[in-house]
C-alpha cells in the first residue's frame, strides 16, 4: 500500500457498499483496456468503513496493474482467464478475471478485480474458487449484456443521428454490483462465522456417550453417509442455532482443514443467506419455521448438495456429480440464452428472468431422498462409539477412517487410469471395479466416487456420463412424440 | 424449501426448443460448454495431454535492459520437455508487468542512489490457449552495471493444469520463496564484493588522478589553471563522488539483514545441508552467511586479493557493455543450492495434482494416529529429520560421537515391563522369555534370553519325535520378560552377554541351557492337553523364567546407563519401573487419565485385567532424563564385531540384541547359540525394507507388481498371506535367490510391523534358521542348496516346520494353516483387474489400513477387556471380546486371529516405551498345517 502512486485521473466512479461485519475486502474494480490509454479503471467498489486503507488512486493504481501484460492475451473464445496477484510491496492481494467483450463498438480486454490485505492470503485461498465461480458467472451474463447494449446502442444512433457516450456500457456496473456486494457479504461472513480449521470432536455429534444421545441413529447414518456422498458439500438448516451448529460441525469432521474453511456455521441471531458453493453452511429458519432455498445457487454449487433438516431429521440429497454437473450446464446455459433474448434492460433483471422463463428448472425434484445404503459410514458409526468419548480415541479411529476412504478414492483413480489408459479408453469394468476395491455396496461406490471426483475433477462424467447422457437424449427424444 | 420464484418454474424445453430456433442462437463464446468433461474426447487427464510441453517445468526469466523479456534457463534443462511450448513468448507475457514500481535511483530529496529493497511479488496466471499455466515468482538482483541497479528476473513454475496451481500455491509460494531468498543472499554478496572491488578500483583512480593533478600544479607556473588541469580536477571530484556514493551503497547493502530481519515475514535462508567449502569453492564466510546473516561485516568480507585497476571516468555505453549473466550475479554457492533447490521444487510438484493432494492429506491423517502407524506405515517420511540422513550420518560418526550421538538420541533405557503376565487373546503360550526392554539407549549388548526347563524338553520331547509330519504345528516365537510371581524354574535364565567373546563364552555356557532343542522338545507337544500347567495357553500362566540376573551377580559384562547429573530422580524413577516391572502389570492400566502425558513415567498403562486405558496420544516425548552410555565399552574398542553406530541406535533394525550376538558371532565357534546366532547374522544385506528404500516408491511399484504376481500365480496366496498377517512366520524356500528375493519382496507389502520402522523380513539367507530367527523375523527367504551345508539348512528348517509356513518356491508348495476367513480374499483375489504393481499396492494399503482400524478399536474398546463386575468370570468377558469380533467387527473364522494378533502388536508397542524396538513376541500356537500345491 504504497503511497507512490500516479495520481487517478479522472476520477473513477466509486461505489461504497455498508457491510454487517468486518469486510475483509479492500475493494473490486471493474477496468479494461483502452487502445489509446491502456488500462482504465471504470468502477470501484469498496465497503464503506471509518479507516481507508486504500485510497482511490492506491486501488486505481493496482486495477491498472491487473490488466497489464493483456495486451498479449492469448485466449480461446470465450475465455475468463483467472489471474492471482500477492503484491508483497503493496501489502495486498489481488485476484482479477480477465475476459474479452465487446463494449462501445470495440473489442476489448476487461478485468474485474477483487483486492485483499496481504495478511487474508490464508482466510482467502480456501474461497479461490467460491468466489472465482461466482464472478465468472456473472461476467458470462455481463458479457451478453455489453454485446446487446452495444447492438442497442448502434439503434440508437441510427434513430437518433446522435450519440451519447456517456451511456455507453454504464448498464453493467449495475449488473455487477448485483454480485460483488454478495461476494463482499460472504467474505464477511466468513469472517465471522468461519468454520476453524481444527474442529474439537467434543463439540460434535461423535462426542455423545452412546450413538443415539443427540440425534436418532438413522439420522446421523444418512446425513453423514449424503454428505460425504456429495462431496463433502451439504445444508443443515434448523430452528436452533445450537443443533444446526453441533451438525455442521460434525460434518465437517469429514472434511479437509481447507474445506473446512470453506464451511460456515450458522448464526444465531438471524440466518446467512445461502450461499453457492460453501462446503457446509448452517442455515438458521425463520419465523415461520421454513427456510428458502435459491434454487438457481443451489444449483450453480460446483457439487451436489444434502440438505438435512435437524428439526424434522430428514436427509435429502441432490443427484450424483455428472447428473449435477449436466443439470447445472443446462440450466445456465438456458439463463444466459434468456439474457440473450431479452429486448430490455427491464426483461433482462434477475427476477424477471427467473419468472418469466420456465425452462430454468429442468427437474424441481432436485432433492432426493438417500437411494443408496453404504457400509462404511454404518460400520464407523457402529464401532466408534464403542471407544470411551472424552479421550483421543475416536479422534484417531476417526482419521483411520478417513485415511481409508481416501486411500480407496486413489486407489479408484488409480485403476480407472490404469484401466482406460488415462483416459483414452471408455470404462467398461464398473462391476469388475467394485469387486475388485471392495465396493460392492453403491452407497460405498458413491462415497468414494465422491471423494474421488474432488481430488480428479471430471470423473464421475467420464464414468457415467456417457450412459446417463445417452439416457437423457432418448428421453428428450421419446418426450416429442 | 426450494425459494418461490423458483418453484413457479416448470420444464417445458420443447416450446423452448421452438422459441429457440426463430431467434439468433447464442453466440457459443457466450455460453458454457454443455459437457465441461465429456465432450472433445476429455476426459479428467486430457487437460495436461493437450498441451504443448510434456511435463511440469520451471523457467527462469529475465527482463534484460538490452532485449526485453527473455528465458534464460528450464529446469529439467531438457528440451523435450518443454516441447514446442514457446518460451520466448510466454517469458515476453509472464515479464510484461512491472509490479515492482518501488523506486530505485536518485529518490527526490535524496544526495545519492538509493538501493530499495523490494519484495518479490507472485503471480498466477496462465494462457489458456495454449495450455499453460504458471506460478510466477518475480524477483530483483541488484548488478552495479545495471540501470538502477536492478534486474529483474522471475522464476515460473509452468503446468497444464489450472487447479494444480492454485491449489498447491502456498506450498509452491513457501519453496520458491526459499530459493529466492538463497538467490538474492548469494546476489547481495556478488553485489557487495563487486562493489568493494569497485571502490578499490575507485580508490586507485583517485590517487593516480590526484597524483597527476599534482604534477601539474607543480608543472605550472603560470598562475592559472590550464583547461587540462580543471578537466582533471573535474574528473577527481566526480571519481570521489562516485566513491562516496559506492561507499553509500555497500552501507546500503551491508544494512539488509539488519533491516530485513525486524520484519516479521523474512525468512532468510538457511542451507540445509552444509557443503563442503573445498568442493564449492566457498569461501570461509560461509558458515555466517548460512546462519541468517548474522553479521555483515563477516558476509561481505572478501578474502581473495584483488589489484585495482584505473577506470575511465565515463562508462560504456548501455548497449556496449555485456550483462553480467544470472551466474555472475550470484555467488557460486548461493547459485548452486538455488539450483538445487528449484529441481527439488520441480521433482516435488510434478504429476499429477491428485497425488500430490492425497499425499498431503495422507501425511495429515498419519500424523493424527501414531498409535497404529508402525504396523504397515511407512512412517520415516513423517519424520523432521529423515532416516536415511540420520543412517548414514550416524554411520559417519566417530566413536566419540557414537556416544554422544546414542545418549542424545536414543531413548532412555525404559521400564522393565513384564510381558510376560500379558494376556493374550491368541491361543498362545509363550516359551522363551526373553528381557527385550533394554533399551539400545542402554546399549548393554546383553542377550538375555532365557530358555526352556530341560526337564520339560526331555518330558516334551519324546511325545515329538518323528510326529513332524502330524497336523499339529507349534508355532515359537520371541516372548518378552517373564512374568513375576509365577513358579519359578531353574533351568530357565536371563542369559546376559557380554560383549566380551570370553565373557560371553564362559556366560553362554555356563547359563545356557537349550537352544534350538528347546523347540525341539516343545514341539513333541502333540497337543494341548500334553503341555504342562506352566504352557497353558493364556499369558499370565505363561512358562515361568528366572528373574533378571543383575549384573553385578553374573559377571557378565553389561552396560549400564550413565545417569545425566541431577538425575537422581530419574534414577529413582527408574528402580520405581523396574519394581513395578517385576509385578504382574497384566497389561493393565489403573486409571483412566486423559492426563497422560503428566503421567509419571513409572505409571502402567495398563490396568490389570490387560485393558489399555489411556487413549493414544499423537506423540509421547523421549524420554530425555536417562542416558545411557557404554560403560565398559572403551575397554571393548578392540573387538572386530563391534556396533556399528548406527546399530546402536534403537530405531534402526539391529536391536540391541542382536548387536550382542552378532558381535559374538565373531568369536564364538563352539556353542550352538552361537553357531545358530551366525546362521541369521551371516547374511549382512540390508533389508529393502529399511528405510532408507521403504518410502520409494520404486520399491512399492515393484512390491506390488511382484504382489499382484504372486496372487494370481499362487492359488494358495491367501494362506501365506494369513499367515503373515496373523503372525506367523512364513519362510519362502529356494534355489534361485532371485527367485526367492522377488516372492519375499512380494509377501514383505502384508507383513505388520514390529519394530519402529524396520519390517521383520530378511530376503536371502543361506545358513541353518535358529529358533531367534523366528522372533526376529516374520518373512524369511531361505536358500536350498544340495552341498551338505544345505542338508544343515532343511535339516533345521524341518525341525521348525510346525511353528513355521514354508512356502517352497521349488516345488511350488505350501505348508501352513488352513485359512477361511474373508478379509484376505478381499485383498488376494487372484482374479483383479487391477493392472498395475502400484494399484495393487494401494489396495492393499487401503485394506491393511481397516484392519489397523479395527486392530486399534479392539484394543482401545475398554469394556471389551474388563470384566462388568468383580465376580464375572474371565470365559464371560472373553466371550464377550469374541462376540465383538464377531458381531461388531464382523470378522469371521481365522480373521479374528488376524485382529488379534494386529491388536496385540498395538498393546505390546503401546505399553512399551517411545523408540524401544521391541521384537514380537515369540509363542507357539497349537495350530495344524496343510500342504497345498499348484
Amino acid at each position: 500500500m504504497s503511497a507512490l502512486c500516479p495520481p487517478p485521473s479522472p476520477a473513477v466512479a466509486k461505489t461504497e457498499i455498508s457491510l454487517n461485519g468486518e469486510s475483509p475486502l479492500l475493494a473490486a474494480t471493474f477496468a479494461y483496456w483502452d487502445n489509446i490509454l491502456g488500462p482504465r479503471v471504470r468502477h470501484i467498489w469498496a465497503p464503506k468503513t471509518e479507516q481507508v486503507l486504500l485510497s482511490d488512486g492506491e486501488i486505481t493504481f493496482l486495477a491498472n496493474h491487473t490488466l497489464n501484460g493483456e495486451i498479449l492475451r492469448n485466449a480461446e473464445s470465450g475465455a475468463i482467464d483467472v489471474k492471482f496477484f500477492v503484491l508483497a510491496e503493496k501489502r495486498v492481494i489481488i485476484v482479477s478475471l480477465i475476459f474479452d467483450g465487446n463494449w462501445n463498438g470495440d473489442r476489448s480486454t476487461y478485468g474485474l478485480s477483487i483486492i485483499l490485505p496481504q495478511s487474508e492470503l490464508g482466510f482467502y485461498l480456501p474461497l479461490h474458487r467460491v468466489c472465482v465461480d461466482r464472478l465468472t458467472h456473472i461476467i458470462r451474463k455481463g458479457r451478453i449484456w455489453m454485446h446487446k447494449e452495444r447492438q442497442e446502442h448502434f439503434q440508437k444512433i441510427v434513430l437518433e443521428g446522435t450519440e451519447r457516450m456517456e451511456d455507453q456500457g454504464q448498464s453493467i456496473i449495475p449488473m455487477l454490483t448485483g454480485e460483488v456486494i454478495p461476494v463482499m457479504e460472504l467474505l464477511s461472513s466468513m469472517k465471522s462465522h468461519s468454520v476453524p480449521e481444527e474442529i474439537d470432536i467434543s463439540d460434535t455429534v461423535l462426542n455423545d456417550d452412546d450413538i443415539g444421545d443427540s440425534c436418532h441413529e438413522g439420522f446421523l447414518l444418512n446425513a453423514i453417509s449424503s454428505h460425504l456422498q456429495t462431496c463433502g458439500c451439504s445444508v443443515v438448516v434448523g430452528s436452533s442455532a445450537e443443533k444446526v451448529n453441533k451438525i455442521v460441525r460434525t460434518l465437517c469432521l469429514f472434511l479437509t482443514p481447507s474445506e473446512r474453511k470453506c464451511s460456515r456455521l450458522c448464526r444465531n441471531e438471524s440466518s446467512f443467506k445461502y450461499e453457492s458453493g460453501l462446503f457446509v453452511q448452517g442455515l438458521l429458519k425463520d419465523a415461520t419455521g421454513s427456510f428458502v432455498l435459491p434454487f438457481r445457487q443451489v444449483m450453480y454449487a460446483p457439487y451436489p448438495t444434502t440438505h438435512i433438516d435437524v428439526d424434522v431429521n430428514t436427509v435429502k440429497q441432490m443427484p450424483p456429480c455428472h447428473e449435477h454437473i449436466y443439470n447445472q450446464r443446462r440450466y445456465m446455459r438456458s439463463e444466459l440464452t434468456a439474457f440473450w433474448r431479452a429486448n430490455s434492460d427491464e426483461e433482462m433483471s434477475q427476477d424477471h428472468i427467473i419468472h418469466t422463463d420456465e425452462s430454468f428448472t429442468p427437474d424441481l425434484n432436485v432433492f432426493q431422498d438417500i437411494l443408496h445404503r453404504d457400509t462404511l459410514v454404518k460400520a464407523f458409526l457402529d464401532q466408534i462409539f464403542h471407544l470411551k468419548p472424552g479421550l483421543s480415541l475416536r479422534s484417531t479411529f476417526l482419521a483411520q477412517f478417513l485415511l481409508v476412504l481416501h486411500r480407496k478414492a486413489l486407489t479408484l483413480i488409480k485403476y480407472i487410469e490404469d484401466d482406460t489408459q488415462k483416459g483414452k479408453k471408455p470404462f467398461k469394468s464398473l462391476r469388475s471395479l467394485k469387486t475388485d476395491l471392495d465396493l460392492t455396496a453403491e452407497g460405498d461406490l458413491n462415497i468414494i466416487m465422491a471423494l474421488a471426483e474432488k481430488i480428479k475433477p471430471g470423473l464421475h462424467s467420464f464414468i457415467f456420463g456417457r450412459p446417463f447422457y445417452t439416457s437423457v437424449q432418448e428421453r428428450d427424444m421419446l418426450m416429442t412424440f | 424449501m426450494i425459494s418461490a420464484p423458483d418453484v413457479v418454474a416448470f420444464t417445458r424445453e420443447e416450446e423452448l426448443e421452438d422459441e429457440l430456433c426463430s431467434e439468433p442462437p447464442l453466440p457459443e463464446e457466450y455460453s458454457v460448454p454443455l459437457f465441461p468433461f465429456a465432450s472433445h474426447g476429455a476426459n479428467p487427464w486430457a487437460k495436461v495431454a493437450g498441451s504443448k510441453f510434456t511435463r511440469d517445468f520451471i523457467l527462469i526469466s529475465e527482463f534484460s535492459e538490452q532485449v526485453g523479456p527473455q528465458p534464460l534457463l528450464t529446469i529439467p534443462d531438457d528440451a523435450k520437455v518443454s516441447g514446442t511450448f514457446d518460451l520466448n513468448y510466454f517469458s515476453l507475457r509472464i515479464m510484461s508487468v512491472d509490479y515492482q514500481a518501488s523506486f530505485v535511483g536518485h529518490p527526490p530529496g535524496s544526495a545519492y542512489p538509493k538501493l530499495n529493497f523490494v519484495e518479490d511479488s507472485k503471480v498466477v496466471l496462465g494462457d489458456s490457449k495454449e495450455g499453460a499455466f504458471a506460478y510466477v515468482h518475480h524477483l530483483t538482483l541488484y548488478d552495479l552495471e545495471a540501470r538502477g541497479f536492478v534486474r529483474p528476473f522471475c522464476m515460473a513454475y509452468i503446468s497444464a493444469d489450472e487447479h494444480k496451481i492454485m491449489q498447491q500455491f502456498q506450498e509452491l509460494s513457501a519453496e520458491f520463496s526459499k530459493a529466492s531468498e538463497c538467490l538474492k543472499t548469494g546476489n547481495r554478496k556478488a553485489f557487495a564484493n563487486e562493489l568493494e572491488k569497485k571502490l578499490k578500483d575507485l580508490d586507485y583512480t583517485r590517487t593516480v588522478l590526484h597524483n597527476e593533478t599534482e604534477i601539474q600544479k607543480k608543472a605550472n607556473d603560470k598562475g592559472y589553471y590550464t583547461t587540462q588541469a580543471i578537466e582533471k580536477a573535474n574528473e577527481l571530484a566526480s571519481v570521489e563522488k562516485s566513491i562516496i556514493e559506492h561507499q553509500d551503497l555497500l552501507k546500503q547493502i551491508r544494512s539488509y539483514p539488519y533491516r530485513k530481519l525486524k520484519e516479521s515475514e523474512f525468512h532468510p535462508y538457511e542451507p540445509e545441508a552444509a557443503l563442503d567449502p573445498a568442493e564449492t569453492g566457498c569461501d570461509q564466510d560461509l558458515s555466517t552467511s548460512d546462519q541468517a546473516e548474522p553479521s555483515p561485516t563477516h558476509l561481505y568480507s572478501h578474502a581473495p586479493s584483488y589489484t585495482p585497476k584505473l577506470i575511465k571516468a565515463k562508462s560504456a555505453k548501455c548497449f556496449d557493455k555485456k550483462l553480467k549473466t544470472l551466474e555472475e550475479l550470484c555467488d557460486i554457492y548461493f547459485f548452486t543450492q538455488t539450483l538445487d533447490q528449484l529441481h527439488q521444487i520441480e521433482r516435488t510438484f510434478r504429476g499429477d495434482v491428485c497425488y500430490l493432494l492425497t499425499d498431503q492429506i495422507s501425511r495429515a491423517l498419519l500424523k493424527q494416529q501414531t498409535v497404529t502407524n508402525f504396523l504397515f506405515e511407512d512412517v520415516s517420511f513423517l519424520d523432521e529429520k529423515p532416516p536415511e540422513k540420520q543412517y548414514r550420518g550416524c554411520q559417519e560418526l566417530s566413536q566419540d560421537a557414537v556416544d554422544r550421538k546414542c545418549s542424545e538420541e536414543s531413548p532412555a533405557p525404559k521400564v522393565v515391563i513384564s510381558l510376560g503376565s500379558y494376556k493374550s487373546s491368541v491361543e498362545s503360550v509363550p516359551i522363551k522369555m526373553e528381557q527385550e526392554l533394554e533399551d539400545t539407549n542402554e546399549p548393554k549388548m546383553s542377550e538375555s534370553v532365557t530358555f526352556e526347563p530341560q526337564e520339560n524338553l526331555d518330558y516334551l520331547d519324546a511325545d515329538i519325535k518323528g510326529s513332524i509330519s502330524s497336523g499339529e504345528s507349534i508355532e515359537v516365537l520371541g516372548t518378552e520378560k517373564s512374568t513375576a510371581g509365577l513358579p519359578k524354574s531353574e533351568s530357565q535364565g536371563s542369559l546376559p552377554v557380554s560383549p566380551s567373546p570370553q565373557a560371553g563364552r564362559s556366560r553362554v555356557g555356563s547359563r545356557r541351557t537349550v537352544s534350538e532343542d528347546s523347540i525341539e522338545v516343545l514341539s513333541t507337544c502333540p497337543s494341548e492337553s500334553l503341555i504342562p500347567e506352566d504352557f497353558k495357553a493364556s499369558y499370565p500362566s505363561a512358562i515361568n523364567e528366572e528373574p533378571y540376573l543383575d549384573d553385578d551377580e553374573d559377571g557378565g559384562l553389561r552396560f549400564t546407563p550413565r545417569l545425566n547429573p541431577g538425575d537422581a530422580d530419574e534414577r529413582e524413577d527408574l528402580s520405581q519401573q523396574e519394581s513395578l516391572a517385576q509385578v504382574d502389570s497384566a497389561c493393565c492400566i489403573g486409571k483412566e487419565s486423559p492426563n497422560f502425558l503428566e503421567a509419571e513415567l513409572g505409571q502402567k498403562p495398563c490396568d490389570e485385567e490387560g485393558v489399555v486405558r489411556i487413549p493414544p496420544q499423537p506423540s509421547r516425548p523421549a524420554e530425555q532424563g536417562l542416558r545411557g552410555t557404554f560403560g565398559g565399552f572403551a575397554s571393548h574398542d578392540g573387538i572386530s564385531g563391534g556396533l556399528l553406530p548406527c546399530e546402536l541406535d534403537s530405531r534402526y533394525p539391529l536391536g540391541s540384541r542382536e548387536l550382542s550376538k552378532s558381535s559374538l558371532d565373531e568369536y564364538s565357534d563352539s556353542t550352538s547359540y552361537m553357531s545358530s546366532a551366525a546362521s541369521t547374522c551371516s547374511d549382512r544385506t540390508p533389508s529393502p525394507a529399511h528405510p532408507t528404500c521403504q518410502g520409494s516408491e520404486r520399491h512399492k511399484k515393484k512390491a506390488g507388481q511382484n504382489a499382484l504376481r504372486f496372487i494370481r500365480q499362487y492359488p494358495f496366496a491367501h494362506p501365506a498371506i494369513y499367515s503373515l498377517l496373523s503372525g506367523r512366520t512364513l519362510v519362502v524356500l529356494g534355489e534361485e535367490e532371485n527367485i526367492v528375493k522377488k516372492l519375499v519382496t512380494a509377501l514383505s507389502i502384508f507383513v505388520p510391523n514390529c519394530g519402529v520402522y524396520t519390517k521383520p523380513v530378511k530376503h536371502w539367507v543361506t545358513s541353518p534358521l535358529h529358533v531367534v530367527d523366528f522372533q526376529k523375523w516374520k518373512l524369511i527367504g531361505l536358500q536350498r542348496t544340495v552341498s551338505p551345508a544345505g542338508v544343515n539348512v532343511l535339516h533345521a528348517l524341518s525341525r521348525y516346520s510346525r511353528y513355521i509356513s514354508i512356502l517352497d518356491a521349488d516345488s511350488k508348495t505350501l505348508r501352513c494353516p488352513l485359512y477361511k476367513g474373508t478379509v484376505v480374499s478381499r485383498l488376494a483375489d487372484h482374479r483383479t483387474q487391477i493392472k498395475r504393481g502400484s494399484t495393487y499396492y494401494m489396495h492393499v494399503q487401503s485394506i491393511l489400513t481397516q484392519l489397523c482400524s479395527k486392530a486399534f478399536l479392539f484394543t482401545f474398546c475398554h469394556h471389551l477387556h474388563l470384566p462388568i463386575n468383580e465376580r464375572e468370570p474371565e470365559e464371560s468377558v472373553a466371550k464377550r471380546r469374541m462376540n465383538f469380533l464377531k458381531l461388531q467387527l464382523g470378522l469371521a473364522n481365522e480373521d479374528i486371529k488376524i485382529v488379534q494378533y494386529l491388536a496385540e502388536l498395538l498393546k505390546l508397542r503401546y505399553i512399551q516405551e517411545p523408540g524401544q524396538g521391541g521384537n514380537p513376541v515369540l509363542r507357539f500356537d497349537y495350530v495344524p498345517s496343510f500342504l497345498y500345491k499348484i
